[in-house]
């Protein structure tokens, strides 16, 4: 006669054990930090350099960095992917410029404002702050709607949201110039400012990704129904995630409005979606990390491309490709990248000091 | 964290690589830089009007030069993208430009023309025809080559009326751009005028310039007790072929009068046996300008790029380098500010393709001789020349 006896679970394990505070923090804390060290070691290289163009090149880098790290905070934790984010960045661009341009000039090209956004001129981090939040709040009304639904029906609704702010900014002349340009927006070439967004939006994805809020998401896109029916109110994650990845687009879309000075709606519209997308996908979806590096590394690419577009002398000759390959290299690479590495250069993992940390 | 040693490598590389670029410009040239576009849609309108720039400076470098100094051109790519456009302006300020020339267009121009006026340089637009190119949406530092789209609107008008007798117009305005609106505000303003001495605008119309039918407007055309003389049309390429077509096709014979925007003759076997068609230019192209040293420029441009001019957009860059080097002969410098002045002293300034007047509110024509270019059995040639009996003032282009 043989009984089994399935062995009791130990005490220490059965009872609920509370891990101490801030012990996911501690132990995860590493990867904002380390990447923010890139950004401002790539920063101070920049300054170093001393070239105006390039200084404009690493600006433009920064501004990629926050808008997709703006994208990974929802796309990477909820596994939706959106196509309308983009569309946020328009929102924050133009709130950006409504907030800047000296009075004068938006009475005559924005009459439509109404008095005291006519009258109001801040100093451009102000009005940064405020576009996040303008962004922010347009992402909580249309997510309150988007959430509801999952997989490719909320991916191409969050399109439509991207058509519909497209087509409003295109049309609305008296408050938005419809297409023609919008100018006096202040410039800044400064690179700080930059790096200061992009590190803030480093650290919000970091701290939302370890948050309550993130970790039920998390688990929400790995085992829906688990994460269901251990009371995760899915939709209700979703909007979490999708409003503050709408305020970081805002942010960025802010930094992009400075970083030009001129901001037209076509800006914001398909072109920016595509490369922005490809960039995370490249670099991993699903993991900080890969959000950064796909961003430099991408953006490094390109640059290096069209610097041997332009030339590059090797004794008495010069060496060029010809113009247009640029496009059509990185295209290619973003293939080969792509079949080796499905899961994006980084894959899901993050970057840490210390090995054992993977995607928690 | 090998990730990230091989990456700070490469961007340590990228950095000490980009850092040793730049060529610094030579203490005896004058540096003329062009962020302009080299690929990408722009690059049409860029190229032929930076070609006819290049053949200014070859000239002036024959002719020893600008203060006894060789005028050295350096260029960047905006690849027709508006943040290239920021990186393509710095980059030949960086290299010691002088003066920055930018895209034709205003929204692409705009961002390098921004980053010029920050530096304190002077820009300006190869050809852009909007207000905005200038003081008005860049700064005090920056000009258009070209002439407002409102004049050419205006100078339709006006010679329609006074040399072809036209008493009846048609506007119908495509709100495409910027540019087409301009042509018809510039109609709009000189209406009330002509009216006055007994013209009379019959209707007005819109249509968009991606409309595959403009039935609709036509059939209001028709329904017109009597055919208008003239049919002012504010449209540009590509929808501009197929609205002629459609108002020759349903039988309306009226005088067309045009935007610069449809000359050239690239597009004219779309529409065959086109006759009554009105086009202002600068310059002609079609070998027949009454000016001979016009005609010699088209040789010169046939023999540098192989091709004819194929529109009247190149002639901008030739004045555009043409006023600039005389305001930088009469300054005797090429800083900003003093140049800047002496291009506000010019009035009616003589270049190869009409005279130039700048003044510290305009930098820009609001008035400019054109030549009028008819259409007549599928063949363009020149039949006069008009200049608008007063400037278009400036109220009139910048909407309160």
């Amino acid at each position: 006669m043989t009984t089994v006896t399935a062995p009791a679970v130990p005490a220490e394990l059965a009872a609920p054990r509370k891990p101490p505070r801030f012990a996911l923090a501690r132990r995860t804390v590493m990867t904002p930090i380390l990447l923010s060290l890139l950004i401002v070691v790539i920063a101070c290289l920049t300054v170093m350099t001393g070239s105006r163009p390039f200084n404009q090149a690493v600006i433009d880098v920064f501004v990629r960095v926050t808008l997709v790290v703006g994208l990974y905070i929802f796309i990477g934790n909820s596994g939706v992917l959106s196509f309308g984010h983009i569309g946020f960045t328009c929102l924050g661009a133009y709130a950006a410029a409504w907030l800047t341009i000296s009075p004068m000039m938006k009475k005559s090209s924005l009459p439509g404002l109404p008095g005291w956004l006519l009258e109001t001129k801040l100093p451009y981090w102000e009005s940064a702050i405020f576009a996040a939040l303008f962004a922010g709040v347009a992402a909580l009304i249309f997510g309150k709607v988007l959430m509801r639904l999952s997989g490719i029906a909320a991916s191409i609704a969050t399109f439509a949201v991207l058509a519909m702010i497209n087509t409003i900014y295109s049309n609305w002349e008296n408050v938005t110039g419809a297409t023609s340009s919008v100018v006096g927006i202040p410039i800044v070439r400064v690179i700080w400012p930059y790096v200061i967004a992009a590190v803030v939006s480093i650290f919000i994805a970091w701290a939302h990704a370890i948050s309550r809020a993130g970790l039920a998401l998390r688990a929400a896109r790995d085992e829906p129904t688990a994460a269901a029916a251990s009371g995760i109110d899915i939709p209700k994650e979703r909007l979490v995630a999708f409003t503050i990845s709408g305020a970081v687009m805002g942010l960025g879309g802010a930094m992009m409005a400075h970083s030009i000075g001129v901001v037209t709606p076509d800006t914001f519209y398909l072109g920016l979606t595509f490369i922005t997308l490809s960039m995370l996908v490249v670099g991993g979806m699903s993991s900080l990390s890969g959000a950064v590096i796909g961003v430099v590394l991408l953006s490094a690419l390109i640059q290096a491309l069209r610097w041997l577009e332009a030339g590059v002398p090797i004794g008495s000759d010069v060496f060029a490709l010809p113009k247009g390959l640029q496009e059509i290299a990185l295209g290619v690479i973003m293939i080969v990248i792509l079949a080796l590495r499905p899961a994006g250069l980084i894959g899901n993992r993050e970057i840490t000091l210390f090995r054992r940390n993977r995607n928690q | 964290m090998a990730y990230i040693k091989r990456l700070l490598a490469a961007a340590f590389a990228m950095a000490v690589a980009m850092g040793a670029y730049p060529a610094l410009a030579d203490d005896g040239d004058i540096v003329v830089g062009f962020a302009t576009a080299a690929s990408g849609f722009m690059e049409a309108y860029d190229k032929p009007a930076q070609d006819a720039a290049m053949i200014r400076i070859d000239e002036i470098n024959a002719a020893g030069g600008l203060l006894g100094k060789k005028i050295k051109v350096v260029s960047a790519d905006t690849k027709s993208d508006r943040a290239e456009g920021a990186k393509a302006g710095l980059s030949v300020i960086d290299q010691g430009a002088k003066l920055v020339v930018v895209s034709c267009d205003y929204d692409f121009g705009a961002p390098a023309a921004l980053a010029a006026e920050d530096a304190g340089l002077v820009s300006f637009f190869l050809c852009a025809e909007s207000v905005k190119a200038g003081i008005q949406g860049v700064g005090p530092h920056s000009f258009s080559a070209s002439v407002l789209a409102a004049v050419q609107g205006a100078t339709m008008s006006e010679w329609a009326f006074k040399e072809k007798k036209a008493k009846t117009f048609y506007r119908l305005l495509d709100t495409w751009t910027e540019y087409n609106k301009g042509i018809c505000d510039g109609f709009d303003w000189m209406m009330p005028k002509l009216e006055a001495q007994g013209a009379k605008l019959v209707g007005q119309d819109t249509f968009k310039n991606d409309d595959a039918s403009i039935a609709a407007q036509i059939t209001r055309i028709k329904a017109l007790p009597q055919e208008p003389d003239a049919i002012m049309l504010c449209t540009m390429m590509p929808g501009a072929v197929s609205a002629i077509k459609q108002i020759r096709a349903a039988g309306i014979n009226s005088m067309i009068l045009n935007g610069s925007g449809v000359d050239g003759s690239y597009w004219l076997s779309a529409v065959p046996d086109l006759s009554n068609f009105y086009t202002p230019v600068q310059g002609s192209i079609y070998g027949d300008d009454p000016n001979p040293d016009v005609q010699k420029f088209n040789v010169v441009y046939k023999k540098k790029t192989g091709t004819d001019p194929s529109s009247q957009y190149v002639y901008p860059g030739y004045s555009m380098i043409d006023v600039w080097a005389k305001a930088v002969e009469r300054a005797k410098t090429t800083d900003a500010d003093a140049v800047v002045a002496e291009l506000e002293k010019m009035k009616a300034e003589p270049t190869l393709f009409g005279p130039r007047t700048f003044t510290h509110e305009l930098h820009h024509q609001n008035q400019a001789r054109y030549l009028i270019v008819e259409t007549k059995n599928g063949k363009p040639g020149v039949v006069g020349y008009w200049t608008i009996s007063e400037p278009i003032p400036l109220d009139a282009l910048v909407k309160k």
